[in-house]
């Protein structure tokens, strides 16, 4: 009997925990793929500068918090260095960094006020390196001249356009060339469905003037299509694994009847029906199916834990459905897996087993 | 000449005497019955001449080697070359025909031999069946594949547990009547038995009780009044009821 | 009789037999399909992220990506560089060519757009490839372009074909502002040379694109008077994930010692993609798109890590449920061992008659087991990816020695138990 129980409750370990990851899949490759930066832009609307200040504001308010990954907001001019035009950019440092996790800085990010990132394109046209000062020089948005000197603390490679631009605080960014109180754009990194972005969005239009908020497709769309993928690819593994399982505990017991034909034989040959004999081996398999189960949401959660902290290095929600859905799982496979050593038991000839062959 | 000799040995299962203190001699070509009641350690006696099992106490010589001392391995040699088993549940492979479980005995003996292991079969009458599976058979049928069997190696001694306690009255007479074939050839056999009938045509039987020799029974010819010797049976009767309990037959626990 | 006696076991007694079998054939044929699948998915998920786009951008040497920047002045004093169009096809000859999944080059020129209102809007404009095919110096043929590398595109209309001569398609900011529908027609113009389009379709990308036009390179190129020239060239190639060794290649290749740098040059990284892609383009500077190379290489390590423990775990499960069952299977024959060893056989022949019949139930099932598993496998494979499996043959050998493994462990315990048991406590029942 302890060798059908190991049985189920490997059984419904596995099930449990692929079910636990199967939920968790989306939240915690959902954390990977924010990687690829930002995946919902809000930008002006049609005929207004920019994105305003009190727009910016409403509007991520109305993002789940729990969601947000990154949150940058934007503002670029055009200034110059050595008479060469480039583009600045006033940025939430610290936003950018966790919206743009895949920015290569060498160097450092900066910390003080005058320090900046530049693109590897900037740096190479006017040799800077990590460290070396320059000065900027441009109109201001007051229309006076402005010459302010900066500090390169790092070089950003992306491969992509940032190469080409000076990244700088907010602070800096209106010190050296004015006050603006609004954005060009606004990248936000949200841990959220290409559905749920669409929601989100739909409830910034509806709510908040001047702004139109646009999901960066190839990020979100792709996302989708892995994400799918991979839990179709878990839930068929579950589906497998489970039939699997229920085989296994369907030959334990077919061996365990076995072992027990004398035991069934002498139970007949006292008098007892074929159906009480049935409903004994029916209820130990329950009951069997009951405890395996029990010990398998345990050691199942555990498991999908184990592989959370191991794979993802975060912790895996506990999924309360899941509970139910092991119990009823194991205890049905365990029932229908008995059914038919059961039937068998009950073909045992009583005088056949008592005379010990 | 004597075939086997045991002194003085005693089995105890924990603090329950199955034997105790037995000697016995077993000449060359003799027939002989142990008989007794349930727990008198007629099954004991037998795993102990049958070299399954090792007594207590004491020591018994076959062909003139002490078994009692041997190790498993040594025994395991012993029962291959010299005792040839007889069970009352028969003990066939029942996925190998009646003939292949005759070679089965030649195969760990020595060399499988189709024709002989026929000739085996014929001899206990059972040609026409010896292609059958043992589900295939009847009770006597299976017994005498069982006999065939016993005997394929020429063993010293035929050691038969309760060889007749499956059978009808029908094949009990066919069992017995290979068994007196037998002993005419000269084989040395020790049966195993509660059956009356069956210990009286042997030439001698033992009679057990709680473990020691009640009496030995002379069986000369039809003459029921042979030459008793009875030896003391009993000093403590609380200890004999405890061995009664535990040892109550192995075949009604099952 | 060795062989009677494995037969006799085998098939007389079928039932038994087929169990056990049809449980090692399903353990067997979980860890085929679970092994192929795993082995496979860093392929399979690698194609899947290729919907991200291009990871490598080739441009020319002295070239900047000024171009691309929102509003800088076109003539900022850069001269212009170009790579040449009929190198492209040697792409497909670098040593990781079976990597690079597609390729596309761009021409991109600033035009400008005569609105039907009589106004002039200037407009970039890019020339690219959307369906091309080549035939490679090779003897293979290739089909690439925009269509595969811009799949996440939703296009109104439909793509536009590389021999069109006046058809372009139209990036939905900039058809909005315009009030441009498909089927109407644009009229361009630059340096002065007039050219009338016919809008086949709108697409949104979500990104920049969307304020651009794009037209067959031939187009572009006879447009602005530059043939056989591309201004860069993105290309998706199917990478290894970035170590510390490929960091110091990307930063300087010549820091390498020759071992290193063959190790280097001979894995997928996608530096060394990029080197050898220099090798082959002249004036050419390939760059890893970071933000795609990166999160690829982190997404993949995670996948592959995933199906690694899901695989584990499902050999567990079927190593106990197989371990299990041949355990069960040789406690059943306590009889029959111990009646054996009454009728004088030594230990170790029981043990070898045992151990045969159910190795080679064991190899039955595993064989059947590892059939079947494939044809999980690319169940799994045309459910979840649409594509087959790649079979790997060193999945044979693991599941075999799995299987050997785990009916002998599952068996020897149990055989040396029944051996140490005493025939007669077997026989009767004591």
């Amino acid at each position: 009997m302890f060798v059908a129980l190991l049985a189920v409750a490997v059984g419904a370990t596995i099930l449990s925990g692929l079910v636990t990851i199967y939920y968790d899949i989306p939240r915690q490759m959902g954390q990977e793929f924010r990687s690829y930066g930002a995946n919902f832009i809000l930008t002006a609307a049609n005929g207004a500068e920019g994105v305003s200040e009190d727009a910016f504001l409403s509007s991520t308010a109305l993002i789940p918090s729990e969601k947000i990954v990154g949150i940058a907001p934007y503002r670029y001019e055009t200034v110059k260095i050595n008479e060469q035009p480039f583009m600045a950019a006033g940025v939430d440092l610290e936003g950018a960094r966790k919206a743009s996790p895949y920015w290569f800085v060498s160097g450092e990010w900066p910390d003080a006020a005058g320090s900046v990132l530049i693109g590897q394109e900037v740096a190479d046209m006017i040799h800077l390196l990590p460290g070396s000062r320059f000065t900027m020089t441009g109109t201001g948005l007051d229309g006076e001249s402005f010459s302010h000197d900066f500090n390169v603390s790092g070089i950003v490679q992306t491969g992509g356009a940032e190469e080409a631009f000076i990244f700088m605080s907010l602070n800096d960014f209106s010190g050296a060339i004015g006050e603006r109180a609004d954005y060009d754009v606004v990248e936000c990194s949200i841990s959220a469905s290409e559905q749920e972005l669409e929601a989100i969005g739909a409830v910034i239009s509806e709510n908040v003037a001047d702004v139109t908020p646009r999901l960066v497709k190839r990020v979100t769309q792709s996302e989708g299509i892995v994400l799918t993928k991979l839990q179709a690819l878990v839930f068929l593994v579950t589906a497998v694994v489970l039939a699997l399982t229920m085989i296994c505990v369907a030959t334990t017991m077919m061996a365990v009847v076995t072992e027990r034909r004398r035991e069934i034989g002498l139970k007949k040959a006292l008098g007892a029906s074929d159906r009480g004999i049935v409903m004994e081996f029916l209820g130990e398999g329950l009951a069997l199916g009951c405890l395996g189960g029990i010990l398998g949401v345990f050691l199942g959660f555990g498991f999908a834990q184990l592989i959370g902290v191991n794979v993802f290095n975060r912790s895996i929600s506990f999924q309360p459905l899941i509970v139910p859905f092991t119990l009823i799982a194991s205890i049905v496979a365990t029932g229908a897996a008995c059914l038919i050593p059961v039937r068998s038991a009950t073909d045992v000839d009583p005088a056949i087993v008592l005379r010990g062959e | 000449m004597d075939l086997l000799e045991i002194k003085g040995i005693s089995k105890i299962y924990g603090s329950v005497k199955a034997l105790q203190n037995i000697d016995l001699t077993v000449k060359q070509g003799e027939w002989l019955a142990i008989m007794g009641p349930s727990g008198s350690g007629k099954t004991t006696m037998m795993n102990i001449i049958g070299c399954m099992d090792k007594p207590t106490e004491g020591s018994v010589i076959l062909d003139g080697t002490d078994i009692s001392k041997e190790n498993a391995k040594n025994l395991t040699a012993v029962r291959r070359e010299k005792i040839g088993l007889i069970f009352q549940q028969f003990h066939l492979i029942n996925y190998l025909t009646a003939v292949e479980n005759v070679m089965v005995a030649q195969y760990y003996h020595s060399m499988p031999d189709e024709a002989e292991a026929l000739r085996a079969l014929e001899r206990v009458g059972l040609l026409a069946r010896a292609k059958h599976l043992p589900s295939q058979l009847s009770g006597g049928e299976q017994q005498r594949v069982c006999i065939a069997r016993a005997l394929i190696n020429y063993p010293m001694l035929v050691l038969a547990d309760e060889p007749t306690g499956n059978l009808d009255e029908a094949n009990e007479n066919i069992v017995l009547d290979i068994f007196k074939q037998l002993h005419k050839d000269g084989v040395t056999i020790v049966v195993v038995t509660h059956d009356p009938e069956v210990a009286d045509e042997a030439e001698r039987t033992v009679v057990l009780e709680h473990g020691r020799i009640a009496r030995i029974v002379y069986n000369d010819a039809g003459d029921d009044t042979g030459k008793r010797a009875d030896k003391d049976a009993g000093d403590d009767t609380g200890k004999r009821a405890d061995a009664d309990a535990a040892l109550s037959d192995d075949r009604s626990i099952v | 009789m060795f062989f009677r006696l494995v037969k006799g076991a085998l098939f007389r007694q079928k039932g038994k037999m087929l169990m056990v079998a049809f449980t090692i054939a399903l353990g067997a044929s979980l860890a085929t399909a679970m092994l192929n699948v795993m082995l496979d998915v860093g392929d399979k998920v690698n194609r899947e992220l290729k919907t991200y786009g291009a990871n490598i951008n080739v441009i020319p040497k002295e070239a900047s990506l000024l171009g691309e920047l929102y509003d800088v002045d076109d003539d900022s004093g850069l001269t212009e560089h170009y790579l040449n169009e009929s190198e492209l096809g040697s792409l497909k000859t670098i040593f990781w060519a079976f990597n690079i999944v597609d390729f596309t080059p761009y021409l991109n020129a600033r035009i400008n757009v005569n609105s039907r209102s009589g106004g002039e809007t200037g407009v970039n404009l890019v020339g690219a490839w959307f369906d091309k095919h080549m035939d490679l110096p090779t003897g293979e043929s290739l089909d690439t372009g925009m269509r595969n590398m811009k799949n996440w595109w939703d296009v109104e209309g439909s793509w536009i074909s590389d021999d069109d001569a006046d058809s372009a398609m139209v990036g939905g900011i900039l058809a909005e502002r315009m009030g441009l529908g498909v089927g109407d027609t644009i009229s361009v113009s630059i340096a002065g040379r007039l050219q009338d389009l016919n809008v086949r379709g709108i697409f949104n990308s979500g990104s920049d694109e969307d304020e651009r036009v794009y037209v067959p390179l031939a187009l572009a190129q006879s447009l602005i008077g530059k043939q056989g020239s591309v201004s860069s060239i993105e290309v998706s190639a199917l990478t290894t994930p970035d170590n510390e060794l490929s960091r110091r290649a990307a930063q300087n290749p010549n820091s390498l010692s020759v071992k290193e740098w063959e190790t280097w040059y001979c894995t997928a990284y996608v530096s060394a993609i990029c080197y050898q892609i220099d090798e082959v383009l002249t004036g050419s500077v390939a760059k890893p798109i970071r933000q795609v190379a990166e999160s690829e290489g982190a997404i993949l390590e995670k996948t592959q890590l995933l199906m690694l423990l899901i695989t584990v775990l499902s050999l567990i499960g079927s190593a106990l449920g197989i371990s299990n069952l041949v355990t069960a299977g040789v406690m059943e024959r306590s009889r029959e061992i111990g009646l054996l060893k009454a009728l004088g056989a030594d230990n170790a022949p029981v043990s070898f008659l045992v151990l045969a019949e159910i190795l080679i139930t064991g190899v039955i099932g595993g064989v059947a087991g590892y059939f079947a598993g494939l044809g999980f496998a690319q169940i799994i494979g045309h459910s979840v990816f649409g594509s087959a499996i790649a079979i790997k043959p060193m999945v044979i050998p693991i599941v075999a020695i799995l299987v050997f493994i785990v009916t002998v462990a599952g068996s020897l315990p149990s055989i040396r138990l029944m051996l140490s048991l005493r025939p007669a406590e077997v026989l009767h029942g004591r």
